[in-house]
This record gives C-alpha cells, sequence and structure tokens, in this order.
C-alpha cells in the first residue's frame, strides 16, 4: 500500500533522512522505532507530505506520490496523528473532529463519525465543547486519534502517541490503536517506547541516525543488538 | 457635571460611533488574523468606498444604499487581488506594513487628485433626520449604521463559528501544515477572507459618506482608535470588536462631556497601551 | 597616504565647505531646500541607529521630534531661554521620554515586531493629546520668532541651514560610531535573535535604551531646529503621521542597516517632493512616495546600502592565526573539584514540572554527559544554567558564584557558553562576525580586532577557516553545528554547554565531531554536552548523568549507568528492565 524507495528527506536545507526503504502492506500495522533524532519524525512528515522528499520515490495505493502536497495525500485516504498532537487548541472538542472529516467527500460522515469516535471515548462526547486546549494530556491525544479516525483513513500515520503521557493512558491508547488496526485500517506507528510498540506491530524498522538500522518481526528485533545498542550505546563496535 | 440628559446623549452617541470603529475595524482583524497580514490599506478602501458612494449618490442621484450594495463586488475583487499579490510575494507581517502604508498613501493621493482635498458632505433627507425618545435624539442614519454594523459582525462571527469554511480558517490560521493534512486549502480560503474584508471596508465606507464630512486626511485621523478597538477586541474576533469598539466609543463620548472634545483620543490610546502591556500572550 | 587616512579629511573637507555656503549668498530657495535634506537626513538617520540597527521598528518618532519641537518653542517663546541651552534642552526631554518608554516596554519580551511599532504610535497621540490641552500648546499653536536664533550669518536662513547641517552631520557622525563598535555589534545581534543575543552576553536592555536614548536626542534636537524653521508649530502639524512615514520609508529605502543608507533615501525622497512642490504635483508626488514604499519593499527588501552590500566583492578566506588569542587555560586531567554545582534546582511551566529539584556537580575539566527520554528537562536544565529561563528555586554555582539571580548576560560574562540544537546563527552577519560577537561579549571580553582574530582562530579549529566570509545561511547543517561550536569556544567560557550537537550528521561527522570535542576538553574547557546518540556519549563523556521527568534517576561512569535497570526501563519501557 505505502512504499518508500530510497527516500531523502529534511528541514530546510538540512538532511535527515538518507536512502530510507519501507513497506506497508494493506492490512498491516508496521512500528518504526528508533532513538530520538533519529529521523522517525521527518519520516512521518514526508510520508504526509508536510516536508519535501529531495531524493528517492514515495509509491501509495500504486500511484507515484513523491510530488503530491499534504492536501491531495489526504485525499488519497491518508491521515495523521501528529507528534506533540498538534490539535487546533484554540477551537472546541467538536470543532476539532469536524476538521478531520472537512473534505467534501466525507462530510456527510460527520455524524456517524461523531458517534463512532464518541463511542470510543466518551469523556470526549461530555467535553465536546471544551476548548482543546484546556484538556490533559491524554483527552488531547484522544482528540488527535479522533480527529484521524475522522477522516476515514486508509493508512494511518501514527507519530508517537505515548510521548507525555502516564503509563495507564498509554495502555488505553494502543488498546484504541490495536482496534482500529483490527477494524482494517493500515498503520505507520512511530514509536519511542519500543516494548509498546513491537507488543502491537507484525512487523518493525529500526532506524538510527536516518538510515534503517534493522528491518523484521517484533521478537526477532528484540533480541538484535543493534537495538540495544541504538538504544544506549552498548554492544557495539565503537563509534 | 454636566446633566442626566447630556450624560445620556454622549452615552448614546458613543455606542453609535463605537459600532463605527467595529465595523471599520473588523476587516483588519480579520486580515491580521488568518492572514498574517497588518493591511493598513484597509482604511484607506474604507475611505475610496466612501467617496465612491458620494459620488454614485451626489453625482448619479442613487440612493446611498444601492451605491454601497453596487460597490460591494469590485471591492470583493480588489480584496482577492491584494492579497494574490502579497501571497505571490510573500509579504511578511512587518512587510505588510510598511507595503500597505505605502497603498494607503497611494490611495490618499488618488482621492485627492479627483475630489480634491475640500471638505465633501452628502446631503441627504436621512442625514439631520432623528428620531426623539424622551429628552434623547436618535439620529437615523447612525442608527441604521449601528445596525447593520452588528448584523454583519454578528453574521462573520456566525461565519465562522459554524461553517465549515469558517472553522477551516481558524484552524488554518493556528496550524496550517495540519489543517493541509486534512484536506484544508490555505491559499484559496485566504483569498476568500481577503474578499470579506475588503467587502466589509466597503459597507463601512458607504455608512462613513453618509454620516460624516469626507476629506483626504481624514484616512490617518482614524489609524490609532481603529488599532486600538482591533487589538482590544481580539484577533479574528468579530463580538470581541464590537464589545471593543463600544467600550471606547461610549468612554471617548462620555470623557467628552465631562472635558472637553480635545481630550477624547487620550482615552483610547491609553487603554491600548495598557492592553499592549499588561495583557498577557499573543495579541 | 591610504583610503583610511583620506577619509576623515575628505569628511571634515566636505563638512567646512557645505558650511561655508551661506558666505556666497545662494538663493534663499536653495538653502532652504539643502536645510530639509539635511533635516530628514538627521531625522532618518536617528531613527536608524534605533530601529534599523536593532530590529525595533517605531512609528514613534514623531513624539521625539514633537517632544523636541514644543520645549524648544516654549523655552525660547514663553520662558525666554538662549537658543543654545534650548536646544540641548529638546534634545535632552525627547531623550527622556524615549529612556522612559523603553524602560517600560523594553522589559516585556512579547512588544516585539509590529506590537512595538503600534505601541509606538499610540504614544505619539498620547503626547499630542496632551500638548493640545496643555498650556504647551493650547490650542492655537505657538509663533516663533527668528529672533531667537544668534547671529552666525547675516540671513536667519543661513544660520538655520548651518544648524541643520550640524544636527545631520551630528547624527551620521553618532550612527557611523555606533555601528562601529560594541554597541552596533550588539544591536546588530539584537534585531536578528534577541534571545541568543542575551545569552551570549550582550546586555540587551542596557543596548535598547542606550539606543533608544540617542535617537530620541538626536530627534528631539533636529525637531528644536525645525521650530524655528517652520517659524509656526501646531499639534496637527507636528504629530501627524507624516513624519514617522516619511522616515521609515527613507531608511527602508536606503537601507536601514547600514549608517549612511538613511541619508541616501532621505536625500531621494526630499528632492522627489521637492521637485512636486505647488499645486495638482503635490498630490501627485505623495502618490509617487507611497508606490516607492511598496516597490521598496517588494523588490528591495535591504534598502540600497543593502544593494551595495550584496554586489561588493568578497575578500579571499584571511590566514589563520596559529596560536590561540588568549592564553589558553592550563590543560588539567578532570579533577574532583566542582566547576558547576546545581542544588535542587525547579522549574514548573503551568504546573508542569520540567525540573522536579535537579542537583548536579560538574567536575573542572571534564565531559559530562546528560541524558534522558523526551521531555526529560535535559534542555530545560541547559537553558536555566545559561539564563534564558530563571529557576524558580535552587541554587546554580560556578566556582561559588552564584548564577541563578543573573541575567543571561552577565553569566556569559562570568564563563558560560552555549550552543544550540538547532543552530541559531546570526543570520545576517557573516561567520566571522558570527565568532566575533561571542569573543566581544562573552567572558574573553576582547576588543575588536582581538576578537576578530580570536574567531578565525576559533574557526580554523573547527575547520571552518575559509568559509569566514560566507552567511550563515550559505553552510550545511554540518557546518552550522560547527560555527555553534567556535561561537561557543570563541567566547572563552569555562563550561560551555552542548545541546544535541550531533542530532542530523551523518556517522562520519559524528566521528569528526567526537574527535573536535576531545581536543577541546585537552585544551582545558569543561564541557557539558545533552546528546541523545549514546554510542556518543559512550564515547565522550568521563561521566553520565540521567534525567527522567526532571529527576535525576542516576549517574556515573557511562557503562555503569547503562546498565542501571532504572536507565534501561526509562528508555525501553519497563517490561525489558
Amino acid at each position: 500500500m505505502l512504499e518508500a524507495v530510497g527516500l531523502n528527506a529534511g528541514y530546510g536545507d538540512a538532511p535527515v533522512l538518507w536512502d530510507v526503504n519501507l513497506t506497508v502492506r494493506e492490512g498491516e500495522l508496521v512500528a518504526v522505532v528508533g532513538p530520538n533524532g533519529a529521523g522517525k519524525t521527518t519520516l512521518v512528515n514526508a510520508v504526509a507530505r508536510l516536508l519535501p522528499i529531495r531524493g528517492g520515490q514515495l509509491v501509495f495505493g500504486g500511484r507515484d506520490a513523491t510530488r503530491l502536497t499534504a492536501q491531495e495525500m489526504s485525499a488519497l485516504g491518508v491521515a495523521i496523528i501528529p507528534e506533540g498532537r498538534r490539535l487546533f487548541v484554540h477551537m472546541t472538542v467538536e470543532e476539532n473532529l469536524e476538521l478531520g472529516c472537512y473534505r467534501r467527500e466525507i462530510r456527510r460522515a460527520r455524524s456517524q463519525g461523531l458517534e463512532r469516535v464518541y463511542a470510543i471515548f466518551p469523556i470526549l462526547a461530555e467535553r465536546r465543547r471544551q476548548i482543546a486546549g484546556t484538556m490533559s494530556g491524554g483527552q488531547q491525544q484522544m482528540i488527535a486519534i479522533g480527529r484521524a479516525l475522522m477522516a476515514q483513513p486508509k493508512l494511518l500515520l501514527v507519530d508517537e502517541p505515548s510521548l507525555g503521557l502516564a503509563p495507564l493512558v498509554v495502555e488505553q491508547v494502543f488498546d484504541v490503536l490495536r482496534d482500529i488496526h483490527g477494524a482494517g485500517v493500515s498503520m505507520l506507528l512511530i514509536e519511542q517506547n519500543v516494548s509498546k510498540a513491537l507488543e502491537v506491530a507484525q512487523r518493525a524498522y529500526v532506524l538510527e541516525n536516518g538510515r534503517i538500522a534493522a528491518e523484521g518481526r517484533p521478537a526477532s528485533l528484540l533480541a538484535l543488538p543493534a537495538l540495544r545498542a541504538a538504544y544506549l550505546g552498548l554492544d557495539a563496535e565503537p563509534v | 457635571m454636566p446633566s442626566a440628559t447630556l450624560l445620556g446623549q454622549s452615552v448614546l452617541s458613543g455606542v453609535l460611533v463605537g459600532g463605527l470603529y467595529a465595523l471599520m475595524g473588523v476587516g483588519l482583524s480579520l486580515s491580521w488574523a488568518f492572514l498574517r497580514l497588518i493591511n493598513l490599506a484597509h482604511l484607506a478602501l474604507v475611505f475610496l468606498a466612501a467617496y465612491l458612494t458620494y459620488a454614485l449618490a451626489e453625482g448619479a442621484h442613487m440612493s446611498p444604499f444601492l451605491a454601497m450594495l453596487l460597490l460591494v463586488p469590485p471591492f470583493f475583487v480588489i480584496g482577492v487581488a491584494l492579497q494574490w499579490l502579497f501571497a505571490r510575494f510573500k509579504v511578511d507581517e512587518f512587510g505588510s506594513v510598511l507595503a500597505t502604508f505605502g497603498l494607503m498613501v497611494i490611495v490618499e493621493s488618488v482621492i485627492q487628485g479627483i475630489w480634491t482635498a475640500d471638505f465633501r458632505r452628502l446631503e441627504t433627507p436621512l442625514s439631520t433626520a432623528s428620531w426623539r425618545v424622551g429628552p434623547i435624539f436618535v439620529p437615523v442614519s447612525e442608527s441604521i449604521m449601528f445596525i447593520v454594523a452588528v448584523a454583519l459582525l454578528v453574521a462573520i462571527w456566525a461565519w465562522l463559528r459554524f461553517t465549515y469554511v469558517g472553522k477551516a480558517m481558524r484552524a488554518s490560521a493556528e496550524n496550517p501544515d495540519i489543517a493541509a493534512a486534512f484536506g484544508v486549502n490555505h491559499a484559496r480560503l485566504a483569498l476568500l477572507m481577503a474578499g470579506v474584508a475588503a467587502s466589509s471596508a466597503c459597507i463601512a465606507g458607504g455608512f462613513i459618506a453618509l454620516i460624516a464630512t469626507l476629506a483626504p486626511s481624514q484616512i490617518y485621523a482614524w489609524v490609532g482608535v481603529i488599532f486600538a478597538t482591533v487589538i482590544m477586541g481580539g484577533l479574528g474576533n468579530p463580538l470581541g470588536i464590537l464589545a471593543a469598539g463600544l467600550l471606547i466609543g461610549v468612554s471617548e463620548a462620555v470623557t467628552m462631556a465631562l472635558t472637553a472634545p480635545s481630550w477624547a483620543p487620550l482615552v483610547s490610546f491609553t487603554l491600548l497601551i495598557l492592553i499592549l502591556i499588561l495583557r498577557p500572550g499573543r495579541a | 597616504m591610504n583610503a583610511r587616512a583620506i577619509r576623515p579629511a575628505f569628511y571634515v573637507g566636505a563638512g567646512i565647505l557645505l558650511a561655508g555656503l551661506p558666505l556666497a549668498q545662494p538663493p534663499a530657495f536653495f538653502e532652504s531646500f539643502l536645510y530639509l535634506v539635511f533635516f530628514w537626513i538627521a531625522l532618518a538617520t536617528s531613527w536608524a541607529i534605533l530601529s534599523g540597527f536593532s530590529g525595533y521598528f517605531s512609528f514613534g518618532h514623531g513624539a521625539f521630534f514633537g517632544a523636541g519641537m514644543y520645549t524648544l518653542a516654549n523655552l525660547t517663546t514663553n520662558l525666554d531661554l538662549p537658543f543654545g541651552w534650548s536646544l540641548l534642552a529638546s534634545g535632552v526631554a525627547a531623550a527622556l521620554l524615549g529612556l522612559g518608554v523603553g524602560a517600560v516596554v523594553f522589559r516585556v519580551r512579547r512588544l516585539r515586531g509590529e506590537l512595538f511599532a503600534l505601541l509606538t504610535l499610540a504614544v505619539t497621540f498620547v503626547l499630542a493629546t496632551i500638548v493640545l490641552n496643555t498650556p504647551l500648546d493650547g490650542g492655537p499653536g505657538v509663533f516663533m520668532s527668528a529672533s531667537v536664533l544668534p547671529r552666525i550669518y547675516e540671513s536667519p536662513s543661513g544660520t538655520i541651514y548651518l544648524f541643520g547641517l550640524g544636527i545631520a552631520a551630528l547624527s551620521l557622525a553618532t550612527a557611523r560610531i555606533v555601528q562601529y563598535t560594541r554597541l552596533g555589534r550588539g544591536l546588530f545581534a539584537i534585531s536578528d535573535d534577541e534571545d541568543v543575543a542575551e545569552v551570549l552576553g550582550v546586555p540587551t536592555f542596557g543596548y535598547k535604551l542606550a539606543a533608544v536614548g540617542l535617537a530620541g536626542f538626536l530627534a528631539g534636537v533636529a525637531g528644536g531646529i525645525h521650530a524655528v524653521f517652520v517659524s509656526y508649530v501646531t499639534v496637527a502639524e507636528t504629530f501627524s503621521i507624516t513624519v514617522p512615514l516619511f522616515v521609515v520609508l527613507m531608511s527602508v529605502l536606503g537601507g536601514a542597516r547600514h549608517w549612511f543608507g538613511p541619508a541616501i533615501g532621505a536625500t531621494l525622497v526630499t528632492a522627489l517632493t521637492y521637485a512636486f512642490v505647488g499645486g495638482e504635483w503635490a498630490v501627485f508626488g505623495r502618490g509617487l512616495i507611497g508606490v516607492t514604499l511598496v516597490a521598496a519593499v517588494l523588490f528591495l527588501p535591504h534598502g540600497i546600502m543593502g544593494l551595495v552590500a550584496s554586489r561588493r566583492k568578497r575578500p579571499p578566506p584571511p590566514a589563520i592565526p596559529a596560536e590561540p588569542p588568549a592564553p589558553s587555560q592550563a590543560a588539567h586531567a578532570p579533577s574532583h573539584k566542582p566547576l558547576l554545582v546545581c542544588q535542587d534546582v525547579r522549574l514548573s511551566f503551568q504546573g508542569v514540572k520540567a525540573l522536579a529539584g535537579v542537583s548536579l556537580d560538574v567536575r573542572a575539566g571534564e565531559i559530562l554527559g546528560l541524558v534522558g527520554p523526551n521531555g526529560s528537562g535535559k534542555s530545560t536544565l541547559i537553558n536555566v544554567i545559561s539564563g534564558y529561563y530563571r529557576r524558580q528555586s535552587g541554587r546554580i554555582l560556578l566556582e561559588g558564584q552564584d548564577l541563578s539571580r543573573r541575567p543571561g548576560h552577565r553569566i556569559a560574562r562570568i564563563g558560560v557558553g552555549r550552543t544550540y540544537q538547532i543552530p541559531r546563527p546570526f543570520r545576517r552577519l557573516n561567520v566571522l562576525e558570527n565568532v566575533a560577537l561571542y569573543a566581544t561579549f562573552g567572558a574573553a571580553g576582547l576588543e575588536r580586532a582581538a576578537a576578530e582574530r580570536a574567531a578565525l582562530y576559533w574557526l580554523g579549529f573547527v575547520g571552518l577557516g575559509d568559509r569566514a566570509h560566507a552567511l550563515p545561511l550559505e553552510l550545511n547543517l554540518h557546518q552550522r553545528k560547527f560555527l555553534e561550536l567556535a561561537r561557543a569556544l570563541a567566547s572563552g567560557a569555562r563550561l560551555i554547554l552542548l545541546d544535541e550537537i550531533l542530532a542530523g550528521l551523518t556517522p562520519a561527522e559524528i566521528d569528526n565531531a567526537i574527535a573536535l570535542i576531545r581536543r577541546i576538553q585537552a585544551a582545558g574547557a569543561t564541557i557539558v554536552f545533552v546528546e541523545h546518540n549514546m554510542r556518543a556519549v559512550v564515547a565522550l563523556a568521563d561521566r553520565v548523568v540521567v534525567l527522567n521527568h526532571g529527576e535525576v534517576i542516576a549517574s556515573g561512569l557511562p557503562k555503569d549507568v547503562m546498565a542501571d535497570p532504572a536507565v534501561v526501563a526509562a528508555y525501553l519501557g519497563k517490561s525489558h528492565a
């Protein structure tokens, strides 16, 4: 469904990703783990077309997406749960959700979508008129998830959903993500919390210093010295 | 101490002029909040519209209200064209102050070139008419202006608050990247918003022609008080602007009644300075 | 004679010639035209000292000018004070006004850019209202008589001309001196990135006050002279929007970041308006000024002087001095004497604890790695030590001196230097100027020539010697990170804080950087570095401190700390502990 071939990307003129090859198949949940500063968020933003791609190719649903805009990407069915949530903090909970279904084609599914999101997160229904920026971190993450769901995505890009959340909330968030995946949405999950990510993923990549350092099934990756090295700097050749 | 009647009359005229401040300021506020442009030329557009209304009403004997309405579409186009130009040259917030300052001077000299620097006053049956409510006189044309202003501000508020386009506009102002990732086309919305702002300038100008004496240099006289209204009201918030306009209008009118008319500007500008210094967060 | 010696002689010669002009008895309109040119040169140049150099665009120049005008008019006409003293008082009154406004406004971090511009405009209108309603004016305006002037030349117009020339020359000289001294360097830094400027050692508040004081004084004196020229002072004319408009236009057109730019703009615009004086043409002239302003913003954003500067050919890269400029600190092995001590440092943002009581020591000469997951408070700690944030409680001592209550620029002078995770060079200063700024304002405190030598040395040290004249935006990320490093080194800091200096670099560049950091340590510096690249941490650090949720959860030798179950849990999640 999504394929990156030799992808290069970065901010301004500063390269962050080098030669990244990555695939997400239809219905698959793929995790990308790696230490801070490895380029995970850059990868998500490049796929969402929020950042220019400087080299390589991005293919989505069989067509070349390397030169598409973020808007066109969303029309193809890619939605994002961005790092740090990036809600419209001065707007209400419900308005944030409604922006998820801003695209003309899906506007009529508004009430169904809201019903679905409110069923998953009842607290959001109670607080629908509250300003998003005044909610707790966990509730804000729920809004971000809900907003992406409203877009009826085929592929969901999830960037660091556990960031800054209490352990109990992290559990809840991952349960929901697992359910969404269970309902047939493909997912690219970026996560710093390795154990959580590898628990839910079917396949995973380890990103280190802007390059893919390893790829495989979660169980095999956890045993990998490369992973421990990327995180803790141990058991590796001198730099 | 002035009499209660005089005070009442002052408060009323303050309320009415406050509505005018809000009507003139709303476009400025919208483009500042949603387009990140501080459009000083907005006030020049207001006066251009005022002179055109004057010309159509005085020269072509048209009803000033019809003239106003006829002018809205061309002003919408002017707004769109200016926004296109600013976006094309990637003018930033600060550059926009300078560039629109220049535009303001251009419009002023065009006005002066066509209509000269003389004072102009549109004489219609409405301009001197007033209703009497108890001891207080209620001027008719000012009242119509006030009603239109309130209706327009509420309509813009509702547009921003309840429609998809309005919500997308607010979302895009806050976080253009993420809004784009959910399908919002900021560039197109910006053109629309610029057109709406310019249209509001046209309406405001039409009423100025109806209730005030026109002179090209008047353009600058309004800058301070309109900015005070816009900043006090909160950017991009039409109801806030209405409240700020009323507050400034009434406090000015009461100051005038209690002291001398020439002290009036002190109130609005002191308020503006205090708000800038004391208000937490971004204006 | 070389060019350096000819230049001052040229300026003085031109000044004497111009000053003697009235002796030739030129036609009166010629004198008054030249006077107007001088008058606008003085106003535009004084505006540029504040707004062009520091980036604080003011629309309130009319307030300074008006304060000067009314001071002179009242002192000479109502109090019969002599002209010279009244003129001085005009300048002082306007300077005091500027200092008063600045003392309030410059304390508010938020009031930059367009909000500052609006605020100064509002101050102008408040002042106008007060003048109008008090005996300073009272409504009808103040008539001036030319008899208040001292008789230097036969005709009053000749004398006014001479005063105009004087204030223009004084403004230009002031602007030139400011531009090439510490004050100017500091103001340029403020205009590019005020927060970085403060933390590197520029006393930003004091410098901004100095700039507004100078600008006010010069504009006030110009206003005082102009009061005699117009001979009838009214509120409507004095405080009209034209003064700030013209001043901004002239400076932007000529180039507000160069002492001579506003003078070019002032001459052009004055000539332009003079050409269209009278009747229908005046309207056309104003319109043309509007067009010029729009065109200048769209096509010439840096003004004529900016265009000249960008066309000028760059000199070849200078030679790199072989020796470090200042006697380098005695190199010593990591000792146990603490250089920096943090005791129970706490800071919360809106109730969220960023630092929940951090205590740690940094020993002289060591490399301390500061690590922890996202949001653990590492960068916040760097920001607190360097003075960008102020801690809410706890103490921070550098060799026994308490840093925690001092402003950022004092901390830099005491000896703390830092780099930024995302490099924050001053984008309109070249690489050499960027580094020299640190040598000037940091702990090294070098004079101009010495600062440049030091900057070159450290640029050579990090391998950027051949890019000395490049602008920061022409460098790639790797080079910009090394520019950050050179800046911190040139500051002469005893303690250098490196914030994710390796992030975004390729493996080969990382190796290069690690070798460089080792050389820095060998030269005697103490280094704290925040880093996510754990291989680099293990390779470089003498000791490691781990933060999590704003608290120190472990510290010690890298190998030991990385095997600590609490650390593994913080990084990999509980189940792998």
